[in-house]
């Protein structure tokens, strides 16, 4: 027995249908015009499926100018600061976890706090500090900066410390040192929570629009977010084109949530029902 | 070996030295990409940078300049009439969204799934989609001119009064499903015992939901409310993206006038000084939430 509301099944299940299509529909939108042939809206209601669907708009994209180039830079960034994260948030949630230092606490909480901050602070002083790196226009300014996500400290820390610890205890023992200890006991263990990182980083930064905005100028370094929304300022009739790139970004997303959805909301929630 | 308590060892340097090694990244990261630009910007906001050359000391300037400044103050108007309408409103369907998916209905993940999507793609995304939909030609303004709607001539996105709304409104679709998620993880976390007593004293749904629901969510509730305010108040790439700002910068909020100001028209000092005034509200507001939300749980006892 559960809280809910005391409704008939039946209707429960029309209502919460009903109300799903609603919130599905632009993205549902969104993959109709992508298939469009012609770049004219719909001119009337009637009008919301594609009377002759194609994967032509799609194709256009891959083979025109820089969008492979934003596919490719997404990925590699958003691939190279989760890697980064596996490996330091692991590192700083194992020493929050299980070493003594001075002043943890306040450290810890600092973390907290940076997850907390809002981003426009940081935003004009950052962008003067990678002007000045030489970084600007380059992977290191989309990469560097976020090498240490604090939530990703804080789910390694939170996860790590519920582990027992007479494993590592007895590595200890055998004679392992610390980084030993860290990398062949904690690490293996430490596997779900991994993955909720890498899910969690990566779909973050894949997309990611204010700060690859901000560091770049150049189409070469652009990233699909940055992209597509100078595509159309260029373009601008030219929705089913956007639209078709749009969803080529979008889809991935799509489906590594729906493959990991468990992983994702456990470790969204994890912060909040611990309060 | 000295060994304490949770197993932690002390052999003196080395052990000291493998605490700093694994440090290490998140310090540097920390310092370098937070803590300078943090306080850099604070001292930013007191001068005049043009981002060449070195910044010129000007005191309290840019925070009285800003107390006059028109487009500043609309800004802020805007943004938080962003924030408070969009704040509550994604709290009550959020919440509404998880009673209802946690009634009995089965194909409970699936629900979730399917409401959490959208939030799952980037805000670019979602932003071009509802930028069509919103257009002359678009879907949903068709939709609303078919059923006798009042709509203006060029679509939602180029009338001052529809402009801001339109948005508020494709947020608040976005992120009910997000929060949803946190309301029925709450949800769950709520022993049926309760229920079930209540249940026996014949209690209704909306009693139910008053009296023992609600307070017990207080925990979720505070953490849905203050992350909703703290991401609202920072709205900027829909702007970007839908408006620019316009039309007759009805859509102009704190974070696109910063961004404009500092980053096009290259006045950082200014900039950072408009940062920083809606830093201050932010974390106003913020501890304001927690400290009421607190204080209502020590009344209940």
């Amino acid at each position: 027995m559960k809280m809910g509301v005391d409704w008939k099944q039946g209707t429960l299940r029309v209502a919460l249908t009903v109300l799903l299509l609603a919130n599905l529909f632009p993205l549902f939108w969104m993959l109709a015009v992508s298939l469009e042939r012609g770049s004219t809206l719909i001119a009337g209601l009637a009008d919301l499926w594609p009377e002759q669907p194609s994967l032509r708009n799609y194709l256009e994209m891959w083979q025109s100018g820089p969008f492979g180039r934003y596919f490719l830079n997404s990925f590699v960034v958003a691939a190279g600061v989760t890697a980064g994260n596996l490996v330091f948030c692991t590192m700083a949630g194992y020493a929050f976890a299980r070493r003594r230092f001075p002043l943890k606490r306040t450290a810890f909480g600092m973390t907290l706090a940076t997850m907390m901050l809002p981003a426009q602070i940081i935003m004009v002083p950052l962008y003067v500090l990678i002007v000045k790196l030489g970084w600007f226009n380059t992977y290191w300014a989309l990469i560097v900066p976020w090498l240490v996500n604090p939530f990703g400290v804080f789910l390694m820390k939170q996860y790590i410390q519920s582990l027992p610890v007479e494993t590592e205890q007895a590595a200890r023992i055998d004679g392992a040192s610390e980084l030993q200890v860290l990398w062949y006991v904690v690490a293996p263990l430490a596997r779900p929570a991994l993955v909720v990182l890498l899910i969690y980083v990566f779909m973050s930064h894949w997309n990611s629009f204010l700060f690859p905005f901000l560091f770049t100028n150049e189409d070469a370094m652009r990233t699909l977010p940055v992209g597509l929304a100078f595509y159309q300022g260029q373009y601008s009739i030219d929705w089913p084109h956007l639209m078709a790139g749009s969803a080529t970004m979008a889809l991935p997303m799509i489906g590594l949530f729906l493959i990991f959805q468990r992983q994702i909301i456990a470790g969204l929630t994890a912060g909040a029902v611990k309060g | 070996m000295a060994q304490s308590r949770r197993g932690q060892l002390w052999q003196g340097g080395r052990e000291s030295r493998a605490t700093l090694i694994l440090l290490l990244p998140w310090l540097l990261s920390f310092v370098v990409f937070w803590a300078y630009p943090f306080f850099y910007s604070l001292y930013l906001s007191f001068t005049q940078f043009s981002g060449f050359g070195t910044p010129e000391w000007t005191g309290l300037s840019n925070y009285l300049a800003l107390l006059n400044d028109n487009d500043f103050i609309t800004s802020v108007r805007n943004t938080i009439v962003f924030a408070a309408g969009t704040i509550p409103a994604t709290t009550v369907f959020g919440l509404g969204l998880a009673l209802l998916v946690n009634g009995n209905v089965g194909w409970r993940g699936f629900y979730r799934a399917g409401f959490f999507l959208p939030s799952v793609t980037s805000m670019v995304v979602i932003a071009l989609v509802f930028q069509i939909l919103y257009s002359r030609g678009g879907y949903l303004y068709l939709l609303a001119r078919s059923v006798g709607l009042p709509v203006p001539e060029n679509g939602f996105l180029l009338s001052t009064s529809t402009a801001l709304p339109a948005i508020m409104a494709m947020d608040v679709w976005v992120f009910s499903g997000y929060y949803m998620v946190f309301f029925l993880a709450g949800l769950q976390a709520i022993p049926a015992e309760y229920y079930e007593h209540a249940r026996l004293e014949g209690a209704t749904f909306w009693q139910r939901l008053r009296h023992v629901t609600l307070p017990l969510l207080r925990p979720i509730m505070l953490f849905v409310v203050v992350v909703n305010t703290i991401k609202t108040l920072q709205v900027f790439v829909e702007i970007f993206i839908m408006t620019k700002g316009g039309p007759l910068n009805s859509t102009m909020t704190v974070v696109y006038d910063l961004y404009e100001t500092g980053l096009r028209k290259f006045r950082m000092g200014y900039a950072s000084a408009m940062a920083y005034v809606l830093f201050v509200i932010i974390m106003a507001l913020a501890l304001l939430q927690m400290k009421v939300m607190r204080s209502e749980e020590e009344v209940q006892g």
